[in-house]
C-alpha cells in the first residue's frame, strides 16, 4: 500500500475508534472513489455499516472482499470483525483459511485460523489447524492445542458417544508424543491427567502423580489436586487418600473441608460393598475409632479457631448410623450439643448442623429439650446469634401438630419482642454493616407468611411488609431482606414497590440472569405497556443485555485462555458461554417482553416476522437454569414448603415447560401469519444458523410444534392453560386458510430481493430476482370454509367467569392474571387474522364466508375485555381511599411504639397506590386494545 | 468446614450472596474471565459443603523487577460466614502461589482506608502501608464516607524472596500518591 493511502486511512480508523461511524463511512466513500477495489478500505467501510446496523450494505460490500480472498493482516483484521458483527463464523473460517493455504509459512495466520474455528465450536478443524501447525513450527503449545480441541469435540454433545474413547485416545497420543513432559507446566499437566481420568489410566496418571514435579504441582495447584484426589476415588484407594489427608491434616494444619471427607471416606472403604463380611465390619469398627481419635485431637486443639474437627466427629457418627455400625446412641446428640456449645454464637451453625438434625423419637427429644432450656440473656451479640440459632433449629423439627395458626402466632411474637430488645446492642455500627438481630425480623416474617399459608388470611402478609421494612430501615444492607419484601409486595399486587427494592439491590452484569426472575417472572400480568407505561419492558431489554456481552465477549476470552495456554480455563469458559447463552431465564424473559410488546406495538407483519426468526432460534435451545433461588432465605420447618415455594406468584414456577407451552403458541400464531416459510428465511438469513446445543431435534418444525406435553403444561396456571387450549384451536382452524393464501417462497423471495436492490443498489446474493411467470396464483381451489371451534367462545366466556370470582379478592393478582391472558387470546386473534384483513386477499380466495365468522368473536371478546376494564377501574378507585390504607394499618398487630403509625400509615399507601396504578393501567391497557382492534 | 477450590467461570451463577453485600463489587464478565485466563492458580473460592458460596479472592501476579508481586484485587466473605478465618486462609493460599509459584516479593493490595475491618485482617497477617493513595475509589454511596472512604491504602506483606524486607517501609502511612501515579 503506498505511503499516501496509508496516511488517508488512519482517519477511518480514528473514527472507527470512537464510535463516529457516520464520518468512517464517508471517508471510506471519498477514498473508493480513488481506489474502487481497494479490499482494505472496503473492508472498513463494511465494519462502518455493520456498526451502524446498515447489515444489507454491508453484507453485500463483505462479499466482494470475500471474493478477492485477502491475506494481508489489516484486511483480515477488519473483515474478522465484520464477519463477527454479522454473525458469519463459517465466512471467517473461509477466509483465515484461504489465506493460510496463500501462505503456509506465516505463523500469525495459522494461528487466526485456528482461532476462527474455535470461535465457531469447530473443534475437528481447530484440531486439523493445530497439527499442521505443530508440524511446520515444531511449538509444544500447538500439539496442546491440537489435544484439547480433540478433548473438546469429544466433549461436543454432538459427538456420537462412540466416539468418545476413539477421541480421548487420539488426544493422549498426542500429549505422549511429545518430547517434552507435561508436568512442567501446571496446565499442561491438568489437560494430560484429564484424558487419563476420562481413559481409566489409573496407573499411567499415578506415576505422572508421583513424579516429584507431579507432587509439587498437585501441592499448590488447586485444580490439579482435585483431579488427583477425583483419580484416587476413581481407583477405588480410599484408603490410601485417607491416609494421605490425615497427613495433611496433622502435619500442614490443613483444614480443607474435603481433607476431611477424605478421611471419613478411607474410613469406611471396606463398607462400599453391598454385603461387607463380618470381617469388614470389624476392621471399619477399628478405624472408625481412629479417626474418631484424630478428630478429637483437631477438635480440641482448634477450640474455637476452627469447626473442621467437631463437624469431622459430626459426619462420622452420621455415616456410622447409615452404615449401622454406630456404638453409642447417645454420641449423635452428644456431638450436636457439643457443636452448638463451641460454635452457636456463628451465623453459619445452623446450615453446618441442617444435614444431622433430621432427627426421631428420642433423640429429637433429647436434642429439643437441650435447645429449649434456658436462653441466654440478649446482653451480647454472641448470645443474639446463639438465641437465633436456637429458633432456627427449634424451628426446623416443628412437627405439623406444632404449626397451628395460634403457635405460629406466638412464635411470631416472641421473635418480634426479642428482635427489639437485642437492636441496640448495633446502634453504634457503621451503615455499612448488618444489625446483629436481623435473623429475628426474618424469622417472625417468615412465621407470618407460613401463618398466611395455613389460613390465607392477607393480613398475615401485611405485618411481614411492615415487619421487613422496619428492620430493613435498621439495616441498611440487608438484601436478604430485600428480597423477601420483593416477593410479598409482588404478592399484594404492589409491583412498583417491588421494584423499587429490586432497584436498591443494584444487580449488575451476571446477575441479571441470575436474579431478574424476582422481578420478571411472570411480569406480563403487571405490565402497564398496553397504557404507554414501558417501565416492565424496559426492565426486559435492560436485563437481557448481557447476553449480548456473553456472545461479543466471552468467546475472546476462550482466545486469550489458549494463547495463555490455560487449558484448565477453556472448557470452563466454554460451558459458562453456553449457559449463558442457553440461559432458561432469557427465554422466560423474552417471552414476557413479546408478551407486552404486542400490547405496545401495533401488531404488523414486520413484528411478526422478526419475532418469528427470534423464537424459532429459542427453540432449538436446550436450555440451562441460571436462576438463583438459593439466595432468599429459608427458615421453613423441614416439612414445610421453602419460603420460596411459598412466596411464587399462582403457586407455579415457570420452567423449561412453561417456556415450551408459550413458545409454540406464539410459533404457531406467527408461522401461520408470516409469509416467511422455512425456504425464505434460510435465503434471507444474514448470519450462521445458531448451533442446536445437543442432538438434533428430531421431527419437522410443525410436527415439534403440535407436541403438548403433560409435564410441559403441569408448569402452567388453570388460566394460563386455558389460554394455549384457545390458541391451539384457534391455531388448528385457521390453519388450512393461511396455507392456502401465504404466497409461494418464490415470490415472497423475489420481493425481499427487490427491496433490497432498492436498498443498496445490489442484487440479493443467490436469490433470482425474476418474477415468477404469471403461476402466482395456486392450482388449488380455497379449502372448505369450517365453523370457528366452539372453543374461542367459550374460552371469553369462562374467563369473564373466573374473573368474577376473583375480583373481589383481597389481591388484585388473580383478576390481573385472568384480565391480561383474556387480552392475550384477543392479541393472539389478531395477530391470527390479520392475514384476511386485505379485502383483495378476501376477494381473490373467495374467503367471505370466513372472515365474516370473525366478527361475532372479537365482539364478544371485547365485550368482556371492556366489562372486565370497568371492573378494575372500580377496583382502583376503592384502592385509592383512606380506607383502604386505614384497613391495612389496624390488621398490624406489630408494637407501635417502634413502628409507629405514620410508618404504618407509609408502607399502606405505598401498597395501596402501587395496586391503583396497576389496576387504572391495565384497565386503560385493555380499553385502549379495543379500540385499536376491535373492528 | 468449608471447601477450598479453584475458582471456576460458573461460579459467577453462583456468587449472589458474597457480592449482593455492599463491600463487594460485581464487575463485568470479562473482568472475572480475564484473570482466570491469566492466573487461575491465584482465584479461589471457599464454599460449604451444601455448595453454597462463602467468599473467594481473585489475585494477579505484576511488576518489572524487585517489583515483581502477587496482587489481591479481590476478597471478599459471605456476612454470614464472617469471622472463620475463611479469608485468613485464602490470603495464605493466595501468598503460598505467589511465593512458590511466581516467586513475587512481596504481596500487595489496595483497601479504603475506612475499612477498618479488613484492615484489622491484613495487619494480622503482617500486611503493612506503602503508601496512602488519594481517591482511589468512588464513593459508596451511603453517605457522609469523606477522605478514608475514598483513600486507599496500598498494603505490603514481604515473601520469602525478600528476606531484606526491602518491599515494605515503616511510614508508609504517611507517604500520599495520587491515584494516577499507582494505575
Ligand atoms: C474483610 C473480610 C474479607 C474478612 O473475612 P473473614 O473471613 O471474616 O476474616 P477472618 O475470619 O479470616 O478474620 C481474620 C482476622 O481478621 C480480623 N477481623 C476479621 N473480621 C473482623 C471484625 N469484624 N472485627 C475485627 N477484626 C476482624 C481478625 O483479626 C480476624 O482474626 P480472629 O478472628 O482470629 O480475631 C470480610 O469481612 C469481608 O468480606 N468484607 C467485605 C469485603 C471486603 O471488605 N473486602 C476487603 C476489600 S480490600
Amino acid at each position: 500500500m503506498s505511503i499516501a493511502l496509508d496516511r488517508q486511512i488512519r482517519p477511518i480508523y480514528d473514527s472507527l475508534d470512537t464510535g463516529a461511524n457516520k464520518s468512517a463511512i464517508v471517508g471510506c466513500n471519498k477514498l473508493l472513489k480513488k481506489h474502487p477495489k481497494n479490499a482494505l478500505v472496503q473492508a472498513l467501510k463494511a465494519l462502518a455499516l455493520v456498526r451502524s446496523q446498515k447489515v444489507e450494505e454491508a453484507l453485500a460490500l463483505c462479499d466482494e472482499v470475500l471474493e478477492y480472498k485477502p491475506t494481508d493482516d489489516a484486511t483480515l483484521n477488519a473483515m474478522m470483525h465484520v464477519l463477527r458483527g454479522l454473525g458469519r463464523h463459517k465466512d471467517m473460517i473461509t477466509m483465515y483459511e484461504a489465506a493460510y493455504k496463500k501462505q503456509p509459512a506465516n505463523e500469525e495466520l495459522g494461528a487466526q485460523t485456528f482461532f476462527a474455528n474455535v470461535r465457531a465450536n469447530n473443534w475437528k478443524s481447530a484440531q486439523q489447524v493445530a497439527s499442521k501447525m505443530y508440524k511446520q513450527f515444531q511449538e509444544d503449545r500447538y500439539l496442546y492445542w491440537s489435544a484439547i480441541s480433540t478433548v473438546l469435540q469429544a466433549n461436543d454433545p454432538n459427538t456420537a458417544a462412540e466416539m468418545r474413547t476413539l477421541l480421548y485416545k487420539l488426544a493422549l497420543r498426542l500429549i505422549t508424543s511429545s518430547p517434552a513432559s507435561s508436568h512442567v507446566h501446571p496446565d499442561r499437566f491438568h489437560l494430560h491427567l484429564t484424558i487419563l481420568r476420562e481413559l481409566r489410566e489409573f496407573d499411567e496418571a499415578m506415576a505422572l502423580l508421583e513424579t516429584p514435579n507431579g507432587q509439587n504441582i498437585c501441592q499448590t495447584n488447586l485444580a490439579c489436586n482435585e483431579i488427583r484426589r477425583d483419580i484416587m476415588r476413581l481407583r477405588g484407594a480410599l484408603e490410601d487418600e485417607g491416609r494421605r489427608a490425615e497427613q495433611r491434616i496433622l502435619n500442614k494444619n490443613d483444614r480443607n473441608w474435603l481433607e476431611f471427607l477424605s478421611v471419613v471416606d478411607g474410613t469406611f472403604s471396606h463398607l462400599t460393598v453391598s454385603k461387607p463380611s463380618e470381617d469388614a465390619r470389624e476392621q471399619c469398627l477399628s478405624k472408625v475409632s481412629n479417626t474418631l481419635a484424630l478428630f478429637t485431637k483437631i477438635s480440641v486443639q482448634d477450640g474455637k479457631k476452627d469447626r473442621s474437627g467437631l463437624l469431622g466427629l459430626l459426619e462420622l457418627e452420621s455415616r456410622s448410623r447409615k452404615h449401622g455400625i454406630s456404638t453409642d446412641p447417645t454420641r449423635m446428640v452428644q456431638l450436636l450439643k457439643q457443636y452448638f456449645e463451641t460454635f452457636g454464637d456463628k451465623a453459619c451453625c445452623y446450615e453446618d448442623l441442617k444435614p444431622y438434625v433430621s432427627l426421631e423419637g428420642g433423640d429429637l427429644a433429647a436434642w429439643t429439650e437441650f435447645l429449649k432450656a434456658s436462653p441466654p440473656p440478649l446482653s451480647t451479640t454472641e448470645n443474639v446469634k446463639r438465641v437465633i440459632n436456637t429458633h432456627k433449629l427449634l424451628r426446623y423439627n416443628l412437627s405439623a401438630s406444632e404449626l397451628t395458626v395460634e403457635a405460629e402466632s406466638s412464635r411470631a411474637v416472641l421473635y418480634i419482642e426479642q428482635y427489639l430488645e437485642g437492636l441496640p446492642l448495633g446502634k453504634d455500627l457503621p451503615v455499612t454493616e448488618l444489625q446483629h438481630v436481623d435473623d429475628f425480623a426474618i424469622l417472625a416474617a417468615s412465621v407470618f407468611v407460613n401463618i398466611w399459608k395455613l389460613n390465607g388470611d392477607i393480613k398475615y402478609l401485611y405485618n411481614a411488609v411492615v415487619l421487613l421494612e422496619f428492620a430493613l430501615s435498621q439495616s441498611k444492607q440487608a438484601f436478604q431482606m430485600r428480597l423477601m419484601l420483593i416477593r410479598i409486595y409482588r404478592l399484594l399486587g404492589s409491583p412498583s414497590v417491588a421494584l423499587e427494592h429490586y432497584r436498591l439491590l443494584g444487580i449488575k452484569q451476571v446477575q441479571n440472569d441470575t436474579l431478574s426472575h424476582f422481578i420478571l417472572s411472570r411480569a406480563s400480568t403487571f405490565s402497564l405497556a398496553a397504557s404507554g407505561d414501558l417501565t416492565l419492558s424496559t426492565e426486559c431489554v435492560e436485563s437481557s443485555q448481557i447476553y449480548i456481552s456473553n456472545s461479543q465477549e466471552t468467546s475472546d476470552f476462550v482466545i486469550r485462555a489458549f494463547s495463555g495456554e490455560k487449558y484448565s480455563q477453556i472448557p470452563q469458559f466454554i460451558l459458562f458461554e453456553n449457559w449463558l447463552d442457553n440461559s432458561l431465564q432469557r427465554d422466560i424473559v423474552k417471552l414476557e417482553y413479546l408478551r407486552m410488546r404486542i400490547t405496545h406495538e401495533v401488531i404488523s407483519s414486520e413484528v411478526i416476522d422478526l419475532e418469528l426468526i427470534e423464537l424459532k432460534f429459542v427453540f432449538d435451545r436446550i436450555h440451562h437454569d441460571n436462576r438463583d433461588l438459593e439466595i432468599i432465605p429459608n427458615y421453613q420447618p423441614r416439612d414445610v414448603e421453602s419460603f420460596n415455594a411459598q412466596t411464587m406468584m399462582f403457586e407455579k414456577s415457570e420452567g423449561h415447560g412453561w417456556v415450551w407451552s408459550f413458545l409454540k403458541s406464539y410459533i404457531k400464531a406467527f408461522s401461520q401469519a408470516s409469509d416467511l416459510d422455512d425456504v425464505v428465511e434460510e435465503k434471507l438469513l444474514v448470519g450462521d444458523r445458531p448451533q442446536a446445543a445437543g442432538p438434533a431435534k428430531t421431527g419437522t418444525l410443525k410436527e415439534r410444534l403440535a407436541i403438548r406435553e403433560k409435564e410441559e403444561l403441569a408448569e402452567l396456571t388453570s388460566d394460563e392453560l386455558s389460554l394455549i387450549s384457545y390458541a391451539d384451536a384457534l391455531a388448528e382452524w385457521l390453519e388450512p386458510f393461511h396455507d392456502h393464501v401465504r404466497p409461494p417462497a418464490s415470490v415472497v423471495l423475489a420481493e425481499a430481493a427487490k427491496q433490497t436492490e432498492l436498498k443498496t443498489g445490489m442484487p440479493l446474493k443467490g436469490v433470482d430476482i425474476t418474477p415468477p411467470n404469471g403461476h402466482v396464483k395456486k392450482e388449488e381451489d380455497t379449502p372448505p370454509i369450517t365453523e370457528a371451534p366452539e372453543d374461542l367462545v367459550k374460552f371469553f366466556e369462562n374467563m369473564k367467569a373466573r374473573f368474577e370470582t376473583v375480583e373481589n379478592a383481597e389481591s388484585p393478582n388473580e383478576a390481573l392474571h385472568v384480565a391480561t391472558l383474556t387480552q392475550e387470546a384477543f392479541l393472539l386473534f389478531v395477530i391470527e387474522t390479520l392475514r384476511f384483513k386485505s379485502a383483495s386477499v378476501v376477494k381473490i380466495h373467495k374467503l367471505g364466508n370466513l372472515v365474516a365468522k370473525f366478527k361475532p368473536i372479537r365482539a364478544i371478546a371485547a365485550g368482556i375485555l371492556k366489562d372486565m376494564a370497568g371492573s378494575l377501574e372500580k377496583m382502583s378507585a376503592l384502592e385509592g381511599t383512606s380506607e383502604k390504607r386505614r384497613d391495612f394499618v389496624s390488621a398490624c398487630m406489630l408494637p407501635s411504639s417502634q413502628m409507629d403509625d405514620d410508618f404504618q400509615m407509609n408502607i399502606a399507601k405505598k401498597v395501596t397506590d402501587s395496586r391503583k396504578k396497576v389496576e387504572e393501567g391495565v384497565a386503560k391497557g385493555l380499553m385502549r386494545l379495543c379500540s385499536t382492534y376491535e373492528q | 468446614m468449608s471447601v477450598l477450590r479453584p475458582f471456576q467461570a460458573s461460579d459467577m451463577f453462583k456468587f449472589n450472596n458474597v457480592n449482593l453485600d455492599i463491600w463487594t463489587e460485581t464487575y463485568n464478565i470479562g473482568f472475572y474471565l480475564h484473570y482466570l485466563s491469566r492466573w487461575p492458580d491465584l482465584c479461589c473460592v471457599q464454599e460449604a459443603p451444601t455448595g453454597r458460596m462463602m467468599g473467594y479472592v481473585i489475585g494477579k501476579a505484576e511488576g518489572q523487577g524487585a517489583e515483581w508481586h502477587g496482587h489481591v484485587t479481590a476478597i471478599t466473605v459471605a456476612p454470614e460466614y464472617r469471622r472463620l478465618s475463611l479469608a485468613r486462609k485464602m490470603m495464605s493460599l493466595l501468598e503460598l502461589v505467589s511465593d512458590e509459584i511466581y516467586r513475587g516479593f512481596f504481596v500487595d493490595l489496595y483497601v479504603r482506608c475506612n475499612n477498618l475491618v479488613a484492615l484489622e485482617l491484613y495487619e494480622g497477617m503482617d500486611y503493612s502501608v506503602y503508601r496512602r493513595v488519594r481517591e482511589y475509589y468512588g464513593n459508596l454511596g451511603v453517605g457522609k464516607g469523606g477522605r478514608d472512604e475514598e483513600d486507599a491504602f496500598d498494603m505490603r506483606k514481604p515473601l520469602s524472596r525478600d528476606g531484606a524486607r526491602r518491599s515494605v517501609r515503616s511510614n508508609g502511612r504517611d507517604i500520599v500518591v495520587s491515584a494516577h501515579d499507582v494505575s
